[in-house]
């Protein structure tokens, strides 16, 4: 099978999605491809700071300027995904004061509003801040929700005509006579929207110009068309507090460091981060040191964060890329800049640009900047529209409303969901169906579920970021399988269960690195709950495959002797002598 | 500071993050792991399908909240604050600390006068008649509730003329108005005032009869005992003294129970402010507090610190017991009831949810059960759906009675034809629902302890 398109974009995180809308928008045929579902790789492993460009305002001024002017935008054409929590620099005794000088400086030499304000005057805002705390800086800092905001990227690009195939990885790049020519993907199952279950199939798609905004793994796909893209890959740790132990975004008012910030998020608050250098972004270890670390690190800041649950961690791989020869040898110091690498000028192969560095709050200006690039190769014209183009979901609306009256929703539910679903709130939650809650942790109707399943398939992973169901305190124990079970009748049992569990899956992933004090006993009460009603604990009586009994002990001599069930004096004395050799 | 991170547990404390509350209880929803068991515990679930129940209503809720958000869900308005979820909880989610705060922030949030002013004053004339009219929706039912929580001061009227006042207050015609009017349901007869109130006949008597410095208690009456049934504060300070107990009765007011449950917790506070001062005074003087009411031992002893900060108030919680437990714990109770006899009489017993959350509830059938002459019987562990004012708002009726039904039928199946309990709102219900009389635990032992009783 073959295809044709004029700009294929490879990765689906928040480059490549805004490159997509950006492109569609300018009228260019266009394709995405993903290897997972949508911010499978680093978006959706991030803290989702919208910067103010507080956090740069020492050290990387053009990134700053950058990042507030973006933070600007974002506001208007993506408010559904972004909660302006404002933010804060906090000093404590230790961190020093010309240091304090020099960032509110620098925050005032980029236009970032800045206010000193007390120590006082900042547990005011945060109450839960130490009580050692000196002065704080306050900036426009928010929250984005990065998952929302790559899904109504890739909607909107759908919307004007671009393919966006999910589950579909770049198997070769491929190039003749120094010009890449396309590339061909396996499609995990389909081509089109996810179902399990249906066979896989590979595609080859023939384009005018390739993008390879696949971030961190930007230096694998440039191996595949025989280039070098020197990326250096850094993880860093995240860890999901369950409730808001702050509304603000609190910085430690510090130079570079681990673990120096608290973003509030949605219901949960997200802990960051740490800053080392792997070498595949796809195998490094995971470590609870880090985790550790994080949570001892930034009690100093909010003490409470001591006693308080810690849902799950995760871990995240920053794309981050210096030319060769800089020699920077501490990933920190490493620019937050992006770096647009065309590799027509760079590598005398035409036909491909790739796009490494960056960050989620400027990916639109990135987006921008490289669609100009691409429109300019593809020899079309056309202005960029994404600054004031609001995405689908954020025209104009209010989370101000009367939920039972108009959605039969309880007034928390009935804001959660309308705060979610910005203006297709109408759309979605009026309905004459019964419309119960499925995720109460996060109040997640069937709705809405319905609503982000016709969109996902079989997908549930797919299906969560779009909702937030399975996100909260119970990660998804009470819900996984009601949400799976929306699948059914349109997808029969088999693929259900498929999807159901690797909702499930990917839900304990993030939790083994939780499992002390509450969040262990949620694993253990989830667990209990699952391997009593659905048999995750492989009772091999439900089995298909019949029993390998022989795997077992030697058993009573003849199969009648167990099938009777009445007691035999050799079995009588084998469990006795059992009790013996453990001792008790 | 050090350079060790800081975090000691008595950093932990509610903030005032919420203006009108003054409490985050985000904290506390990180206890629940979602069991669900407070849901199946709760009586009002159980028969009100609309109630979503106290999980929802607690830590789902609170987590939900956004600091600026300070929208609560009406349905807060049907929990009836029998606590039984408190005690259901595996995991110690401060439940009814949050159903609390929750009520209160919601009823704060209906009070529109100062809104209106306010926008009267920015010249906004259309956005105050906007904010009075959305204010008048349920105006009566606040009202009515602010009256049925305020029980103190209508008894306290009702105290100068306690006759006139039993025939006006179950009127025909009058309850018919007041159901009409104000939503209190014409299904029940007001209890009847006495014709003298427990402190009057404290004066009466010329107060203490027994002065030790050795052994001394704070009689916490409430106002049931006061203008309904001083034969029940009258039966606490006779044992009391019977044991050489040196009675106090200190100035109080309304123990808040009713508020809360309403959401008053501005009047409960006020109130609060009256008793914390005077009943840590008698602390100071070397007295235990003890309550007659299970309800009342309950706010002093769980509610009040938990939604009050105020001078003493930890230490007034600590000391706070109820009558009969004290004695237990202090005195040889069984031995004194196992050389008494009484008459022959058989109770059907039914212990109050406050009860159940103190660890109260088997104290009166363990007691009563070797004592000479009497039969008692527990009637089980259900709710007796009156829960204080629930059952008397015009549309919990119906849902009360719903509640109530399992115990009316294990009382009329108990051998006894009295009813005993030593909470005074369930005796309503008790006494409503079967018609026996009901007596307080406390009557009993004077009956039995006391000579010439």
């Amino acid at each position: 099978m073959a295809t044709e398109t004029e700009a294929l974009v490879i990765g689906g995180g928040s480059t490549g999605c805004g490159i997509a809308r950006d492109l569609a928008l300018r009228g260019v045929d266009t394709t995405l491809v993903e290897r997972g579902n949508l911010t499978h790789g680093t978006t959706g492993r991030m803290h989702g700071l919208l910067h103010s460009g507080g956090r740069y305002a020492v050290s990387d001024q053009e990134s700053a300027a950058e990042c507030i002017a973006e933070s600007r935008v974002l506001r208007e054409i993506a408010s559904h995904c972004v909660e302006m929590t404002g933010g804060l620099f906090v000093q404590l005794p230790a961190d020093d004061d010309e240091y304090f000088e020099e960032k509110l400086a620098g925050c005032r030499d980029c236009d970032i509003p800045a206010e000193v304000i007390s120590g006082e005057e900042a547990r005011e805002i945060e109450p839960y801040l130490t009580r050692d705390v000196e002065r704080a800086i306050r900036v426009p800092d928010g929250a984005i929700d990065p998952f929302r905001l790559c899904v109504a990227n890739a909607a909107d690009a759908e919307e004007h005509g671009a393919r966006i195939e999910t589950h579909a990885e770049v198997t070769d790049v491929l190039v003749e006579d120094d010009q890449v020519k396309g590339v061909e993907i396996r499609h995990e199952s389909g081509p089109g929207k996810r179902s399990h279950h249906e066979p896989g199939t590979t595609e080859r798609i023939e384009a005018d110009h390739v993008v390879n905004a696949t971030g961190a793994w930007a230096g694998e796909l440039g191996a595949m068309a025989g280039v070098d893209v020197e990326v250096r890959p850094s993880k860093g740790v995240m860890t999901v507090m369950n409730t808001r132990q702050v509304d603000t975004v609190v910085n430690r008012c510090r130079p570079k460091g681990d673990a120096d910030i608290i973003v509030p998020h949605e219901t949960a608050c997200i802990l960051g981060t740490t800053d080392v250098e792997v070498e595949d972004p796809d195998d490094y270890p995971e470590e609870q040191w880090e985790v550790d670390m994080m949570i001892d690190t930034l009690s100093e800041l909010v003490p409470i964060l001591g006693e308080a649950r810690t849902i799950r961690s995760f871990w995240g791989v920053r794309p981050l890329y210096e030319p060769p020869d800089t020699g920077t040898t501490d990933p920190t110091d490493i620019t937050r800049q992006f770096f647009l690498l065309d590799h027509a000028d760079r590598d005398s192969l035409a036909g491909m640009t790739s796009i490494v560095g960056g960050k989620l709050t400027t990916y639109r200006l990135m987006a921008e900047q490289i669609t100009d690039h691409v429109c300019e190769k593809l020899g079309v014209e056309g202005s960029c529209r994404t600054a004031e183009q609001p995405l689908p979901g954020s025209e104009d609306f209010s989370v101000l409303r009367d939920y039972m009256e108009e959605f039969g929703l309880r007034s928390p539910i009935g804001r959660r969901s309308t705060e979610r679903l910005g203006s297709k709130a109408d759309e979605v939650l009026k309905t004459d169906d019964p419309n119960p809650v499925v995720c109460t942790c996060e109040a997640v109707t069937r709705a809405e579920l319905d609503h982000a399943i016709a969109d996902a398939g079989t997908d549930l992973n797919a299906t969560r970021i779009r909702t937030r169901a399975s996100m909260g305190n119970c990660q998804g124990g009470f819900c996984a399988h009601r949400i799976a079970a929306l699948l059914h009748p349109e997808y029969d049992e088999a693929t259900t269960r498929t999807a159901l569990d690797e909702l499930y899956e990917e839900r304990w992933k993030g939790q083994r690195h939780a499992l002390w004090g509450e969040q262990l006993s949620q694993a253990m009460l989830n667990h209990a709950l699952h391997a009593t009603t659905m048999n995750r604990d492989r009772y091999p009586a439900a089995s298909d495959d019949g029993i390998e009994y022989d795997r077992f002990d030697a058993g009573p001599p003849t199969p009648e002797a167990a099938a009777d069930g009445g007691r035999r004096d050799d079995a009588h004395e084998r469990a006795d002598s059992r009790e013996d050799d453990h001792g008790d | 500071m050090s350079d060790a991170p800081t975090h000691d547990a008595d950093e932990f404390e509610p903030v005032d993050v919420f203006e009108t509350t003054e409490m985050d209880l985000r904290p506390g929803a990180d206890d629940c792991y979602k069991c669900s068991t407070c849901d199946t515990s709760c009586p009002v679930a159980e028969v009100d399908d609309e109630f979503p129940g106290p999980k929802f209503q607690g830590p789902e809720q609170w987590r939900l909240k956004r600091k600026e958000d300070h929208e609560i869900d009406d349905s807060i308005t049907s929990c009836s604050n029998c606590m039984r979820c408190d005690n259901a909880c595996p995991s110690s989610v401060p439940l009814s600390q949050m159903h609390n705060t929750a009520r209160g922030e919601y009823v704060e949030n209906q009070r529109f006068g100062r809104e209106a002013l306010s926008a009267l004053a920015d010249g906004n004339p259309r956005e105050a008649l906007d904010i009075v009219r959305e204010g008048q929706d349920g105006l009566v039912e606040r009202l009515r509730n602010r009256i049925l929580a305020n029980y103190h001061t209508s008894a306290w009227l009702a105290s100068f003329m306690p006759s006139v006042a039993n025939f006006v207050m179950n009127f025909g015609p009058a309850r018919w108005a007041m159901a009409k009017t104000m939503g209190v349901t014409s299904e029940r007869e007001f209890p009847e005032f006495a014709d003298h109130t427990f402190r009057e006949w404290w004066a009466a008597r010329g107060g203490a009869q027994v002065e030790n410095p050795d052994k001394r208690i704070a009689y916490f009456h409430g106002c049931y005992s006061n203008f309904n049934t001083p034969e029940v504060g009258k039966a606490m300070v006779r044992v009391y003294e019977e044991f050489g107990y040196e009675v106090l009765v200190p100035p109080q007011k309304c123990s808040g129970t009713p508020m809360f449950a309403n959401g008053m917790l501005g009047d409960a506070r006020r109130h609060a402010e009256t008793n914390v001062k005077n009943l840590a005074a008698a602390i100071e003087n070397g007295a235990e507090i003890v309550a007659s009411c299970t309800s009342c031992s309950m706010a002093l002893g769980q509610e009040y610190p938990e939604l009050f900060d105020l001078d003493g108030i930890e230490d007034v919680a600590a000391h706070t017991y109820e009558g009969v437990e004290y004695l237990r714990l202090h005195e040889d109770l069984e031995g004194a009831l196992g050389e008494a006899s009484v008459e022959g009489s058989e109770f059907a017993y039914h212990a109050p949810c406050h009860a159940r959350n103190q660890g109260l509830d088997t104290q009166a059938v363990e007691l009563f059960s070797d004592l000479d002459g009497v039969a008692i019987e527990d009637v089980g562990d259900s709710c007796s759906g009156i829960s204080g004012t629930y059952g008397w708002k015009e549309e919990k009726y119906d849902y009360s009675m719903e509640i109530g039904e399992e115990m009316f039928e294990h009382m009329e199946h108990a051998a006894g034809e009295t009813g005993m309990t030593e909470c005074p709102t369930c005796a309503m219900q008790m006494e409503h629902g079967t018609g026996y009389e009901i007596r307080h635990p406390l009557e009993l032992l004077e009956e039995a302890l006391v000579a010439g009783s």
